[in-house]
């Protein structure tokens, strides 16, 4: 049977970062992740609707210090990270190199953060339901701040070593939405974790 | 759409080119060396660095249906126990584990992973890709499938397995209920195999928007890929609950969370909204990928275009959408508010809309067309029938004061295996008679094929249509035994032989698909006739798809180019790389072209890495960042760059 060439492929490009199937299936995991997310949250108001008291009798909602840290060193990472895909885009590999660096610093200060919020929660998993919720978002996120921190520690060290190209910076672009997710899902977190009890 | 563009015609063999020339069409060496590029490795070691998608997606199928057998035998051994009253074949414990595990299993190990593996296989063909978007991502989804449901069988063999029935319901399934490792084993498994739905599930939705053939615009692409979109989706907003349900018991049970414990606060009726939010849409979950099945396998023996496209879209997607606003209809005796009640009951019967129009659309496309009643024909017809049934009492039972009387009888079992079976497993079989000579380049045996499908449907009703009335008569579900006088014994004696009838008929098929293997008659490339693009490669499919990328320009490109006498493809991807076309999301034009990667061992030490923390999981909590760990050293691996090729 004849073929008529109907498109030539010879001249498309072969890297297109932005456009990539990767960007796509990195936005599917943070679908998963924020429903994941959704759950949580949703199950941490079924509980507390369930129960006469929430924060339970005696025990008082975490300290607001810390977590206001974390919530602003965050987006400050996630605006390096912005920082470094721009030179990233331009080729500027020194740009790239110092912006994950200065990124997954801010985070790791962040878990530091979060790890002395986390001391003093004053309820633990295993006397009450809104301890297990309180210390199992907690411990959601911080798993996922581990591994943003850890994936893109990898991407650094890639960068340092000038393996990032304006052509070849598919790593950069899709770790950078990752993190973009994990920094910014701590605001409903917060929000849920940390305010609401003082409201409702 | 116009559905007179094409005359009603039968299938003629003479008129289908035997082969499209796929050797011919580039040239021998050519053909040759790109046929090299995408060869996956032989032997045992080459095994475990595969990672064509149709490597993977038949292994999907194959170990889906060694499940399949296994809990189907633990169903017959269920039958044998309940064929007569205060028999003592199986002891309680050792009923339930059979039943929690036949149940899990089915649902788990058998429906999800089959029709994954179906959608796998076909969905790449038939939009025209050379591969799936994230073939590494695939070879480690089915090894954590594979490694997560032999771990979950193999607890049936050591005596430690789960017995809190398939839905695990708490208090029932907490540590003070459930001692041992059951439970554990359990939820582990579960939320590790759900792992595997999840990456197929995100794999194929990637694949079906970036990677169509350029031309196949949405409104082009095939019944059977919408419904996988949609499957995949559902499986995107659906796992997430079961995960968090079962990670929240896992905790209870290994380090005294408090999430189910009333007397501290927590609600068992929570893990009742979390694993049906889930629950509920997984049923839809099978059964969509199934309706577009039935759709592909309507307009081939009909010969003619699907009557009503876009309304099939709409209700498949509508189904989709629907199926996440009926969880509470499984919760109606759990005593919730009679306004919340009222809303699920009005949203169960709404779902009958869209299945309505679906079977109106199939039978107005059979209608006009010369139909030919082949093996996958016939599967389809008896899918039909007993999932009709099984929509009958579904508005039923979605009818809250009629729940209420037959809730936890065995009607409701009746019920859900009209549904399951007759939406999911019927359909199934109808595929694999339709796709076998496209997987093997066999066709298998007509005659068997019949007989198999003849000795399916009467044994199906045979054993599950008597427990409608068992359970109208008040016989519960779940128990190992009953007493004799309450005149359910001969009912059952009948449900037990259907059971033994409904097992012949399968084992016909399995003999059938062994024998054709080696003694079928050759297949053509198209033996069906059909409109889609997986049958313009070879039979068995080519190790790169297509030799040349086909380029599509209305919505049955096979038939187009019969009638044209010639095919339209892209020229210029690389004959040493493995490249397909990127294209953009509404309307397929082309707009990049994806390197893929080839053969590789890291999925595979990935997913024993994470086997290892999740199986640990049962027994220690340290194994969690054990895990972990061990899970990102291999990925930094998986991902390390690698130079095989640089930019000309």
């Amino acid at each position: 049977m004849k073929a008529r060439v109907l498109v030539d492929a010879s001249d498309i490009d072969r890297f297109a970062p932005h456009t990539h199937p990767l960007w796509w299936g990195i936005l599917g995991a943070v679908a998963i992740e924020a429903a994941v997310v959704a759950t949580l949250l949703t199950s941490y108001f079924y509980l507390a609707a369930q129960n006469p008291a929430w924060p339970p009798e005696g025990v008082a909602p975490p300290d607001l210090f810390w977590p206001t840290v974390v919530l602003v060193l965050l987006p400050l990472s996630s605006f390096t990270m912005w920082w470094a895909g721009k030179g990233s885009d331009r080729g500027d590999q020194r740009q790239l190199s110092i912006g994950v660096t200065a990124s997954v610093t801010l985070a790791v200060l962040a878990l530091v953060a979060r790890s002395f919020q986390i001391a003093e929660f004053d309820a633990s998993w295993n006397d009450h339901a809104y301890g297990s919720i309180l210390w199992v978002i907690t411990g959601f996120h911080y798993t996922h701040v581990v591994s943003a921190v850890s994936g893109t520690a990898v991407v650094a060290v890639l960068a340092w070593r000038g393996y990032f190209t304006p052509e070849r910076q598919l790593g950069v672009v899709v770790d950078t939405v990752y993190w973009y997710f994990v920094a910014g899902v701590f605001l409903p977190i917060y929000l849920v974790l940390y305010i609401a009890p003082r409201l409702l | 759409m116009t559905a007179v563009g094409i005359e009603t015609s039968g299938h003629d063999p003479a008129l289908e080119p035997s082969s499209y020339g796929h050797e011919a069409a580039v040239g021998r060496e050519a053909f040759e060396r790109i046929e090299r590029t995408w060869r996956s490795p032989a032997g045992f070691v080459g095994w475990f660095t595969q990672v064509n998608h149709s490597a993977i997606g038949l292994r999907f199928i194959v170990t889906a249906f060694v499940f399949f057998i296994l809990s189907g035998l633990l169903g017959l051994a269920m039958r044998l126990q309940l064929a007569m009253p205060l028999n003592e074949m199986l002891s309680p414990e050792a009923y339930n584990q059979i039943m929690t595990v036949h149940g899990t299993a089915m649902m788990f190990l058998f429906a999800i992973p089959a029709m994954e593996g179906v959608a796998i296989y076909v969905a790449p063909l038939m939009v025209g890709a050379r591969d799936m978007a994230f073939p590494r991502l695939n070879a480690f989804g089915y090894y954590v499938y594979l490694i997560g449901g032999s771990a979950f069988f193999l607890s049936l063999a050591l005596g430690m397995a789960p017995d809190a029935g398939w839905f695990n319901y708490v208090p029932l399934a907490n540590k003070t209920f459930s001692e041992g490792y059951g439970v554990d084993i359990w939820t582990t498994m579960i939320t590790f195999i759900e792992l595997s739905a999840l990456t197929a599930a995100v794999e194929l939705i990637v694949t079906i928007m970036k990677l169509r053939a350029p031309g196949m615009s949405l409104d082009r692409m095939p019944i059977f890929v919408w419904a996988v979109l949609v499957m995949s989706f559902m499986i995107l907003f659906a796992m997430p609950s079961v995960m968090v349900a079962s990670a929240f018991l896992m905790m209870d049970r290994l380090v005294d969370t408090q999430f189910f414990i009333v007397e501290n606060g927590g609600s068992p009726l929570l893990w009742q909204h979390l694993f049906w939010f889930f629950g509920h849409p997984e049923v839809y979950i099978i059964l969509v990928p199934a309706l577009g099945i039935v759709t592909s396998i309507v307009v081939t023996f009909s010969g003619r275009p699907l009557f009503g496209y876009t309304a099939l879209v709409l209700a498949i997607t509508g189904i989709g959408m629907v199926s996440f606003g009926l969880w509470v209809h499984h919760m109606y005796t759990t005593g919730l508010p009679f306004m919340g009640r009222s809303f699920f009951m009005a949203a169960s019967s709404m779902i009958a809309i869209p299945s309505g129009v679906q079977v109106y659309c199939w039978i107005a496309t059979l209608w006009g067309g010369k139909v030919r009643f082949a093996t996958p024909m016939l599967w389809v017809l008896a899918f039909f029938g007993v999932f009709i049934a099984g929509g009958l009492t579904g508005v039923m039972v979605a009818s809250v004061p009629f729940d209420r009387q037959v809730h936890d009888s065995y009607f409701v079992v009746a019920h859900f295996h009209y549904v399951l079976m007759g939406g999911a497993v019927f359909p199934l079989m109808g595929a694999i008679y339709y796709w076998f000579p496209k997987a093997t380049g066999r066709m298998l045996s007509e005659r068997l094929g019949i007989g198999s499908c003849l000795t399916v449907f009467v044994g199906f009703n045979i054993t599950f249509f008597p427990m409608h009335i068992l359970g109208l008569q008040g016989m519960p579900r779940r128990v190992y035994t009953y007493v004799d006088g309450l005149g359910w014994g001969n009912m059952n004696l009948l449900a037990t032989f259907g059971a033994f009838l409904l097992a012949l008929g399968f084992a016909l098929t399995l003999f059938n698909v062994v024998r054709s293997l080696r003694h079928g008659a050759v297949a053509p490339d198209n033996p069906w006739g059909g409109s889609t693009l997986e049958w313009a490669t070879a039979s068995p499919p080519l190790n790169c798809n297509f030799i040349q990328q086909p380029v599509v320009e209305s919505r049955r490109p096979m038939w187009d180019w019969r009638e044209a006498g010639s095919r339209t493809v892209v020229a210029g991807l690389s004959e040493d790389r493995r490249e397909t076309m990127v294209t953009t999301l509404l309307d397929a034009r082309p707009q990049s072209v994806m390197v893929l990667p080839g053969p590789t061992p890291w999925p595979f030490v990935s997913a024993v890495a994470a086997s290892f923390g999740f199986i640990g999981l049962i027994f220690s909590p340290w194994f969690f960042p054990i895990g972990f760990f061990a899970v990102f050293a291999t990925m930094v691996f998986w991902f390390w760059p690698r130079h095989p090729w640089r930019k000309k």
